[in-house]
């Protein structure tokens, strides 16, 4: 019998069907991917350790013994301590002025509560720690560290069983997390949404792929098809990192204004920019990237400078449901994503179409 | 659990990149920057599983603007460039 060419060994390490991974901050689209055969880890950096240990508990009721993953955003550098009154004193009056004239100009409506920017900078990682404590006490059967190095907690993570994903923008990244025994690797391109390396993931996936031996290598970055999967596999890597794949799905939480603007978004509406942040990171074109990129703008500062001055118009933006001025991240795949389905049709029309590219590159398989 | 500081001096003094980042806050949202620079030696070890983190001074690359003379750097994201068989920290 021909080899299932999906049947790949992150699906035997995982104890998965299909060698996809959903990152998603929904609970109810990470259910319905694991519950299909898929696989789904959720995105729980803005919660506090009680709310993560909360929806491990209610995935977990969902998924019948089925393994799941928490993804943390683990930091990798951090700047000396500063308060933030300190830090929004240095915003210079230039960069007020463009933010504020922007902000006339768009009838951008104020925040309905405080900006929750109430903390910044310093070697003050208690969050992150106590966020991965909870993860580690909770025997999560994976953990994916979505930014920094999860070195330092492999010898905690194995000792329960757990499986470590290490997401990787580099390749000296991925040797080194290789090194010290991450798991798996999840090699992601400039195609992807939000923070992003500047390598391409064709090219990344390949790199990694090459160096990494007998450790899966997962590839991230525009994924949105099944022929991305199959090209994926072809690249070395042993399955996909998805994200704005599951961001108009019916399960998903996004607003509805957001999803309509998703399912008619191409990868010219994604902009990778530094006007959100002062770091690059792809989003939906908005208002406020547009601004930013035209010739009147100033340089945007540098972080957490930026945040400190776009956090006004993001969250006047949210907290109103204004979709003309909204953005979230997304990859530079969304084109593919045109319809607003359950996330277990979106996972079998990937799995279907792979296969199909299979079939009509070596005829058939089954 | 405790936060243990200290000095590494066969650290101090090496040359350095930090393939560095963080959540922001707030958001959804995460962001990689770069830095490149000289290891001062300092550095804290917080709790357990032990979190290792360096000192990187005299920056030679950092965002634009980026207005600290150091940062921060966690052990594993941290490459000593000056001599490419070495580990930074001692979690890689």
């Amino acid at each position: 019998m021909p080899k299932d060419p999906l049947r790949t060994k992150l699906c035997d390490l995982l104890g998965i069907e299909y060698p996809v991974i959903a990152f998603t901050h929904c609970k109810d689209v990470a259910v319905a991917v694991i519950n299909a055969g898929g696989f789904a880890v959720l995105g729980e950096a803005m919660h506090t350790p009680e709310e993560i240990g909360a929806d491990i508990a209610w995935i977990r009721e969902r998924v019948e013994g089925r393994p799941y993953g928490v993804d943390l955003l683990l930091p990798a550098s951090a700047p000396p301590s500063g308060s933030l009154d300190d830090l929004q004193a240095k915003i210079p009056v230039s960069h007020r002025d463009f933010a504020r004239r922007i902000k006339d100009k768009y009838d951008v409506p104020d925040p309905k509560g405080p900006v929750a920017l109430h903390t910044w900078g310093g070697l003050n990682q208690e969050l992150a720690r106590a966020q991965f404590e909870v993860v580690l006490d909770e025997r999560v059967p994976v953990i994916a560290s979505g930014l920094g190095s999860p070195a330092f907690l492999l010898d905690a993570a194995h000792e329960r069983d757990m499986v470590v994903l290490g997401l990787v923008g580099k390749a000296r990244q991925a040797k080194r997390q290789i090194e010290a025994g991450v798991d798996v690797i999840v090699a992601q391109g400039y195609d992807a949404a939000g923070h992003t390396g500047s390598t391409g993931t064709f090219s990344i996936v390949a790199e990694v792929a090459a160096i990494a031996g007998d450790t899966p290598v997962v590839a991230a970055g525009g994924v949105t098809t099944g022929r991305h999967l199959a090209a994926a596999l072809c690249l070395g890597a042993s399955g996909v990192w998805t994200g704005t794949l599951w961001l108009a799905s019916r399960e998903s939480d996004v607003d509805m204004v957001v999803k309509e603007r998703l399912l008619t978004a191409t990868a010219d509406d994604t902009t990778h920019s530094k006007c959100i942040s002062g770091m690059t990171m792809r989003v939906l074109k908005c208002p406020w990237t547009e601004e930013w990129a035209g010739p009147e703008a100033p340089d945007p500062l540098s972080p957490p400078y930026q945040m400190l001055l776009s956090a006004d118009y993001i969250q006047g933006a949210n907290d109103h449901h204004r979709g003309d001025l909204m953005t979230e991240a997304a990859g530079q795949g969304v084109g593919f994503v045109t319809s607003m389905k359950p996330a277990r049709q979106i996972l079998f029309d990937v799995v279907e179409e792979a296969l199909d590219t299979f079939e009509g590159l070596v005829g058939d398989l089954t | 659990m405790g936060t243990v500081r200290g000095f590494d001096s066969e650290m101090a003094g090496r040359r350095a990149e930090c393939d560095g980042g963080s959540a922001l806050e707030g958001t959804r949202f995460a962001a990689r920057e770069e830095y490149a620079g000289t290891l001062t030696g300092d550095f804290v070890e917080e709790g357990d599983p032990a979190w290792r983190w360096y000192v990187l001074g005299d920056l030679t690359r950092a965002p634009n603007g980026y207005p600290h003379d150091t940062v921060w750097c966690e052990a594993g994201n941290l490459f000593v460039v000056d001599d490419t068989e070495r580990r930074a920290g001692g979690t890689g």
